[in-house]
């Protein structure tokens, strides 16, 4: 039996008026505000550490005990929201911020109250046209209505929030990195430490989270941190949002409680299309490593079981890939992304995502040789943990996995200098 | 203070110091290129790599603090393997064009790759292609494709400059160093990037294809530009000077030197030096040995004629010494002038390291002779007889030309010692005298910096074989003075007669 959406974030996603303040309003659009602003900062730090959120925007870090380590000062603390959604494959923030930009600015004002930060960014992927839109335009709606500003709501608290549109670079999605880019520099990330929670954006404390994991705040303050726990696994608590797509006959977003197994997720999103046998699956972004279909029958949709696979849940970008698609082919255009996004910085990734690109375009070519195959894995491993930031990492992973996993079908497709006839088309 | 153990080794280091910097004091062996102890921590060429006992995952040593009982290491093989994949992907952009590379021999890849690598690429596949022939203004050329992006340059402009001239430039492997706009790299420390690029992207307009860096001997000396005194070391072979660079000195320069001093070189190696004993005669200055010269000064020193001596801040301490006891001794009667430069800007200091006092030993020179006359009361003089030391570093001494027109003028009989000519010298009066002066280069002793602080000046070779100092003059005066020549024959002669061979 197919699993069930279960919609703590997106209840009210299919109202068209949910974009707007009065629509929001009227589905208890700032109704947690007004709660969260007559409670102690530190209960609703309480709160989100006790209801076991992690950070939904691909490393899956604890939100609570993340502002918790904030210093024990007054200096100025910053919020920052990540919606510089890049990672190929994830395409939820998005839906979040054109559904319910609302939504995100309340969870907002509620965290920036909780770390007692008077100052927010949004920073959205600059691609996103109609999100910046949307954003701006209920932005204005919060100011005008006193739900930002100074002495919101009576309580005391003032708080401002920004947007700041970025200039499409993937590497600004990483939390140092997005720091940079705010600041005006490069965006490249820094070195840690220092953590951004001690030293980030203009060398404040400075949380950097991403937009689901801000807007689950919301019901976890309305429902409770118990109520919120008690659904997904014990380590994985909560809901998340899956980016579906690929070999599926309805792609989309789907909320579930995470835990749920990975097939009940593909029949969800309407099952394979037709004709089609599963061949492999991408569970967490274009970084994680793929999943054969043999691991995808028995794979649950949380951090550890995907760990334990040896895969990661990351951003929750479901990548379906059928049997008509090549393997050889798709890691060509991974590849091509990361040697394209790499910053440039630590050598190990500037020179190693050229060099994994440029090996595997030649087998794309068909001018690859047999012994390419050591060398990519060779290589990547290299690459792995030695960097400032995850990007070498997320282009070692998938050239790893890939290679391993489907190594016959490498082998076939540098014999034949080509994918085999009939069996698979380009990606 | 914390210990930490590296490699096995227990040493004690600074608080808050970083475990490169304890590997440096311990003198262990540490890969790095974008580390550099004058500059921030960048921590992107991933070498630095140790493993600290208790973390699985290695860490660079250029951002990890040192704490209590810390134990590293990096002689593991996964360490090793680490470094050497590094230096893989340091190279496999990197045109192997070292024999036409100027860095060739002092180059950080090259250095590497004789520990870690000696193996083949197993790239196969062709290189990005770059900017090569960047001019980066005046000093400077950049070969992108060499460039390794330590972003020491970048960093160095930022940091310690504050002209923030370059930046990197695009993304990934194709990021290349840059000036913003029309900018040029051209201020008054530029030279610098030049030392610390530890390839050879960034190389200088005046030592690009002189020499190979293996036919060069070097001396450690002190700049003669200014009253700062930086520690830097001359480049030389047989064929003369080549270049300047600075030398660590925590005291005094730090890492840098300003790029006032690079070309004082030049002064050494000059084709107008002054190269032999030569007397004005009917009009034109014809060589004459310094017998002669000897003589002839002898006489003017035992006799009872005045004498005015001219000074410049410019020679060592033991130089001055030794003439103020000569003059006390045989020519009390004597005045000394001081012929100052650019007396406006004596004094200024740009916050960095340049000085307006363009003399490496104006203190010295003060501390020496206590009553000195201002040089335009020579006119006034009564002496019948000018002995001029002249500066070397005439640069400096835009009124040089002037100057010893208005001494010709006097008509009195001028000793000239000094090491750069001009046609100036040329009219000098009847029986005036030229004597060929050692450079910094050629000599040993001591200048005075600004600071009081006695600095080394080391004497390399001398390129002008009559070339003397003033200790050389004052023996000449006396007539104890030997050249160098006569004294290695005088030995030999000696040497031969204990042996009885001759």
């Amino acid at each position: 039996m197919a699993a069930k959406e279960i919609k703590l974030l997106t209840e009210f996603y299919h109202l068209d008026e949910y974009r707007y303040l009065k629509g929001y309003e009227a589905n208890n659009g700032y109704k947690i505000l007004r709660k969260a602003l007559k409670m102690q900062p530190q209960e609703i730090i309480n709160e989100v550490k006790a209801s076991g959120l992690r950070g939904r925007g691909g490393a899956g870090f604890p939100t609570g005990v993340k502002w918790g380590f904030l210093p024990n000062n007054d200096n100025t603390r910053y919020l920052l929201c990540n919606a510089d959604e890049g990672e190929p494959g994830t395409f939820k923030d998005r839906m979040m911020m054109e559904r319910a930009p609302h939504q995100l600015i309340e969870s907002m004002i509620i965290s920036a109250f909780a770390i007692k930060s008077p100052k927010s960014y949004i920073y959205i992927r600059g691609e996103y046209d109609e999100s910046i839109r949307v954003v701006t335009q209920a932005l204005k709606e919060a100011y005008d209505a006193g739900y930002l500003g100074k002495d919101i709501l009576g309580s005391g608290f003032t708080h401002d929030m920004d947007i700041y549109v970025g200039a499409g670079a993937y590497i600004c999605g990483e939390e140092t990195g997005m720091i940079s880019s705010l600041e005006g520099l490069k965006g490249q990330p820094k070195l840690k430490p220092p953590f951004p929670a001690v030293q980030g954006y203009l060398k404040s404390p400075t949380i950097v989270n991403n937009v689901e994991t801000l807007a689950a705040v919301i019901p976890i303050l309305d429902k409770g941190a118990a109520f919120y726990k008690s659904m997904g696994t014990e380590k994985s608590s909560g809901t998340k949002l899956f980016s579906v797509s690929g070999s599926v006959m309805k792609p989309g977003n789907f909320e579930v409680a995470l835990g749920t197994s990975l097939m009940d997720l593909i029949e969800l999103a309407g099952g394979l299309k037709q004709g089609r046998r599963l061949k492999a699956v991408i569970p967490g972004g274009s970084s994680a490593p793929v999943l054969t279909a043999q691991e995808c029958l028995s794979a649950k949709m949380d951090y550890e079981d995907l760990a334990a696979k040896g895969s990661m849940l990351g951003s929750g970008a479901v990548i379906i890939i059928d049997d008509s698609h090549s393997m050889v082919d798709l890691l060509g255009v991974v590849m091509h992304f990361y040697h394209h996004e790499s910053c440039g910085q630590c050598t190990p990734c500037r020179e190693g995502t050229g060099w994994l690109d440029k090996v595997v375009k030649s087998i794309v070519k068909g001018q690859g040789r047999i012994e390419d195959l050591n060398l990519i894995l060779k290589v990547a491993e290299q690459m792995k943990g030695k960097t400032i930031c995850a990007l070498s990492d997320a282009a070692a992973l998938p050239a790893i996995s890939f290679v391993s996993k489907f190594r016959d079908e490498f082998e076939k497709y540098i014999l034949e200098g080509r994918a085999p006839m009939g069996e698979m088309i380009h990606a | 203070m914390p210990k930490i153990t590296i490699n096995g080794n227990e040493i004690e280091v600074k608080d808050g110091s970083t475990v490169i910097e304890a590997f440096k004091k311990s003198e262990q062996d540490i890969a790095h290129y974008c580390w550099h102890p004058a500059l921030s921590i960048a921590g992107v060429c991933r070498l630095c790599m140790i493993e600290v006992e208790g973390n699985p995952k290695l860490q660079i040593a250029c951002n990890t603090v040192v704490t209590e009982g810390m134990k590293v290491s990096n002689q593991s093989e996964k360490v090793k393997d680490t470094v050497r994949w590094g230096m893989d992907f340091h190279l496999i952009n990197h045109p192997l064009d070292c024999p036409i590379c100027d860095q060739a021999g002092e180059c950080g890849l090259q250095e590497q790759y004789m520990k870690y690598g000696q193996h083949d690429s197993s790239m196969s596949q062709s290189k990005v292609k770059k900017s090569k022939v960047v001019d980066l203004g005046e000093k400077i050329v950049l070969d992108s494709e060499r460039c390794i992006l330590c972003s020491r340059c970048v960093r160095f402009t930022d940091e310690v400059t504050k002209t923030n001239e370059l930046g990197i430039f695009n993304r990934g492997d194709h990021s290349e160093i840059g000036t913003f706009g029309d900018k040029k790299l051209e201020n008054d420390y530029a030279m610098n990037t030049v030392d610390i690029c530890p390839v050879g992207a960034l190389t200088s307009k005046d030592f690009r294809f002189q020499q190979r860096v293996w036919y060069l001997k070097d001396v450690e000396t002190t700049c003669p530009g200014c009253s700062t005194g930086c520690s830097v070391k001359v480049y030389y072979n047989n064929e003369g000077l080549f270049r300047v660079k600075p030398v660590e000195d925590a005291s005094v320069n730090g890492y840098w030197m300003c790029d006032e001093g690079r070309p004082l070189y030049k002064f050494a190696n000059h084709k107008s030096r002054i190269k032999t004993f030569m007397k004005i005669q009917n009009g034109t200055p014809m060589p004459v040995n310094f017998k002669d010269v000897e003589l002839e000064l002898s006489n003017i020193f035992s006799s009872s004629e005045k004498v005015a001596f001219v000074l410049t801040g410019q020679n060592t301490n033991e130089e001055y010494s030794g003439l103020n006891t000569f003059i006390k001794s045989a020519n009390a009667k004597s005045d000394i002038y001081y012929w100052q430069n650019n007396v406006d800007s004596f004094d200024s200091f740009d916050g960095l390291l340049k000085r307006g006092d363009k003399n490496p030993n104006t203190k010295g020179l003060l501390k020496s002779f206590s009553s000195m006359k201002k040089l335009s009361e020579l006119n006034n003089s009564a002496a019948e007889t000018i002995v001029v030391f002249a500066p070397e570093n005439i640069f400096v001494y835009p009124d040089y030309d002037q100057i010893i027109e208005s001494l010709n003028a006097s008509g009195k009989k001028i000793i000239f010692v000094g090491s750069q000519t001009t046609t100036q010298l040329f009219q000098m009066p009847e029986g005036s005298i030229l004597v060929p002066a050692k450079t910094f280069f050629e000599k040993n002793g001591t200048f005075t910096n600004y600071n009081n602080t006695e600095r080394k000046v080391k004497k390399g070779i001398l390129l002008v074989r009559g070339a003397i100092d003033i200790l050389e003059f004052v023996d000449l005066c006396e007539m104890k003075f030997e050249p160098d020549a006569l004294i290695k024959q005088r030995k030999f002669n000696e040497m031969a007669k204990e042996r009885h061979v001759l």
